[in-house]
């Protein structure tokens, strides 16, 4: 339970914004226009361990998904290493069929489906093409599979946009399972879909889990799912982590300021009446980040030396992780 | 598609009227081109058919056949006459003579139904002439037209001579037969119906196979350009940009200028002018398609490139090209057409819809009007036809066009 399935260090993805050969020949002559860098995923490590499930959970545009990407190995990555199993991913990716073992439930249920092709091959192909069955055995297999996601056996002639959002989800979930992958990464796997077709959707990836045994990331901003479903969570802003926890502890004594804002924006049910609070501000541009601690614009707590030093991420408690300045450690909550 | 699609599709397919008309239009043109050859009274491309004779004939015309001419030595011996064709030319015409009064001989052409042009004998003996005719002013050759009967008696005051040879020429008149132009002739004799339909075989063919090529090659070059990016991409997207700056009628004027005419080298003109249309429109909607996440899905199940960008990128493009095929068949043969009209494009023994109307251009002064307006009406109604259908096509693609 214990043995690392996958590893991150130090992992960045910047992309270049506008800029072209041309452009860049043009700054020589124009010294303040230097091309834009967007930092989409900024210095992240984490790792997950064989069974386990990792939550990712972040506002919109703060790098979740290209993180879930290049986890995935279908984005490189600009620098840091990558492991799979001890593996670096270069010579891991390498070995189709050993590659198949990382796959991934995308956000949009129909656009994650290609609308020209069958359920059955949808499903199949990968399977087939990798020699993972013979191709005589394919309509079989892709029929267990599909009970399995609970689909019916008679979905393998139709086109995805027969079916229902859940039921395309099932169908994108099926594709996943059939190259019997090891981790499942879950992009807003749920995100797209009704609240009830969303608790279902849950239910078959928990199922799955407890069946196989699979390692997962899930990654959401929402984060009742991810309470419900993640062992350990980690929280980005702006193309960084800063916190990671057991989802218990997280959830119970949140300690960056960002976790503490999001979890007291969660609807909760209780009698009295109560005002949300609104994390003050928007999410700053990711071109053009604040300096030192991304977070400290909308921070209530932050000081002038947020503005200037990069937290790093510091360990508060045994596995849990944060990057503040302010706050060195849980008892220190009580003061502000 | 799904059988519901693909009914779904038809029906608002058959919602504009003149979209069903154009298909029907197209679908005629096509066969038209696949049976031209059974379906042609007579062969154009068989040159020794033509006779010029029936060249410039108009509208309704019938073909005529030539005067036949036989020429003979006879030689008399004794009131009866041996009969020698000089030249072994093909004609039904035949030769006798009989006797008729004393120092009288009839000679007389067969078949009966004749209608003589001229009969002429030559190199009579002295003493014997020929019956109302005229005769050469110095040669002593003797003619008569249109001889009633088609025989003409030899006379003399004398006794004809006991044996003696002469040369006779029969020319008969022109024949009308029951074969009919329906659209007349051009200036060389050739049935203009026949040449219609085998120049809209060789337009269509034309058309089909170099948009088709060009359609292939572009998709192919557009998709590499999609799916490489950067340099890749700068490059055949520049090339693009420098094949659509260029007038296509320029283009295929200056190809066929170095390559000389045929229907091979006017396909590589136009595959030449249009696969940059087809790269263009492969490379945008392969983009798009790229960006969707069932691409990501299959890099993550580890498909080969190819494999993704053609069996799974490619037939989300398709309807797009398909489009724009068929709109190119179109402009394919038009251009076709406009390069035969300016003399480069095809043969003139195997005239494209183009080339006819070229020939019969200099004629057109002379109220010969039918040799350039029948092809020029077909060719129209090809093109606005296939052009309607492409229109239609492309609105249906559309969403937000359509309804």
């Amino acid at each position: 339970m214990n043995e690392m399935i996958f590893e991150a260090k130090g992992l960045s993805r910047s992309f270049t914004v506008g800029g072209s050969p041309i452009r860049e020949f043009a700054n020589h002559f124009l010294r303040d226009r230097q091309p834009t860098v967007l930092r989409a995923v900024d210095n992240v490590s984490l790792t997950l361990r064989e069974g386990e499930t990792l939550g990712v959970v972040g506002e919109s545009g703060c790098g979740k998904s290209t993180l879930a990407r290049m986890i995935a190995g279908i984005l490189p990555a600009s620098s840091g290493e990558r492991c799979f199993r001890g593996e670096a991913y270069d010579s891991f990716l390498a070995r189709k069929r050993d590659a198949l073992k990382i796959q991934m439930v995308f956000q949009d249920p129909l656009s994650s489906l290609n609308p020209r092709l069958r359920v059955g091959e949808i499903v199949g192909e990968a399977a087939v093409l990798h020699r993972l069955v013979p191709r005589s055995k394919a309509k079989d297999y892709v029929v267990d599979i599909l009970a399995r996601v609970g689909l019916p056996a008679d979905s393998i002639n139709r086109y995805p946009h027969q079916f229902s959002g859940g039921q395309r989800q099932r169908v994108g979930i099926a594709r996943a399972l059939a190259v019997k992958p090891h981790m499942l990464i879950c992009d807003e796997a749920v995100a797209a879909l009704d609240v009830s077709v969303q608790a279902q959707i849950i239910n078959l990836l928990m199922d799955i889990k407890r069946d196989s045994g699979l390692a997962m990331i899930f990654i959401s901003h929402d984060l009742g799912v991810i309470r419900h479903l993640c062992d350990r969570v980690a929280v980005m802003y702006l193309g960084r982590i800063v916190e990671l926890a057991e989802t218990k502890q997280l959830f119970a004594s949140p300690t960056h300021p960002y976790t503490r804002m999001l979890l007291d924006g969660m609807p909760k049910i209780s009698l009295q009446r109560r005002r949300f609070m609104p994390i003050q501000g928007e999410i700053p541009s990711p071109l053009h980040p604040p300096l030192g601690c991304h977070f400290h614009p909308r921070c209530q707590i932050a000081t002038e030396h947020c503005s200037r030093v990069r937290p790093e991420l510091r360990q508060i408690a045994p596995g849990h992780v944060h990057a503040c300045l302010n706050i060195e450690c849980r008892s220190a909550l009580g003061e502000m | 598609m799904s059988r519901a699609g693909l009914k779904d599709f038809i029906g608002r397919f058959a919602e504009s009227r003149s979209a069903v008309v154009s298909l029907a239009v197209s679908i005629t043109f096509v066969a038209c081109a696949i049976f031209a050859p059974l379906l042609a009274p007579t062969d154009p491309y068989d040159l020794t058919q033509l006779q010029l004779s029936d060249a410039l004939k108009p509208t309704g015309s019938k073909r005529m056949l030539p005067g036949e001419e036989i020429r003979a030595n006879m030689w008399v011996e004794g009131g009866s006459a041996s009969v020698e064709p000089v030249s072994p030319a093909k004609t039904r015409l035949a030769f006798l003579t009989e006797p008729c009064a004393p120092n009288c001989l009839s000679v007389i052409v067969r078949p009966e139904d004749v209608r003589l042009a001229s009969l002429q004998i030559r190199n009579l003996p002295a003493g014997v002439t020929v019956e109302g005719a005229k005769k050469h002013p110095i040669q002593p050759w003797w003619t008569v037209d249109t001889p009633q009967g088609s025989k003409v008696r030899l006379i003399s005051s004398a006794p004809l001579p006991a044996s003696f040879t002469f040369l006779a020429i029969a020319k008969s008149m022109e024949q009308e037969t029951d074969f009919i132009f329906r659209l007349g002739t051009d200036g060389f004799g050739r049935d203009m119906l026949s040449a219609i339909l085998y120049g809209i075989r060789i337009s269509v063919f034309v058309g089909l196979v170099a948009a088709g090529v060009a359609m292939v090659f572009g998709t192919g070059l557009g998709l590499l350009s999609a799916w490489r990016g950067g340099v890749t991409d700068a490059i055949i997207m520049r090339a693009v940009d420098f094949m659509l700056g260029l007038p296509a009628l320029l283009v295929g004027l200056a190809i066929l200028a170095v390559l000389g005419n045929g229907v091979s080298k006017v396909v590589l003109a136009i595959v030449i002018v249009q696969w940059s249309y087809y790269a263009r429109t492969a490379r945008s909607f392969a983009l798009s398609e790229l960006g969707k996440e069932y691409v990501e899905a299959a890099q993550c199940l580890r498909l080969s490139p190819t494999r993704i960008m053609l069996r799974h990128v490619l037939p989300n493009c398709m309807p797009q090209i398909i489009v724009l095929f068929t709109l190119n068949i179109a402009a394919a043969i038009s251009l076709e057409s406009s390069l035969s009209f300016l003399g480069v494009g095809l043969p003139l023994t195997r005239p494209s819809l183009g080339m006819l109307i070229a020939s019969g251009y200099e004629f057109i002064f002379s109220h010969k009007y039918w040799i350039s307006i029948y092809p020029g009406v077909v060719l129209l109604v090809m093109i606005v036809a296939m052009n309607l259908l492409g229109d239609r096509l492309r609105d249906l693609n559309n969403p937000r066009l359509d309804r």
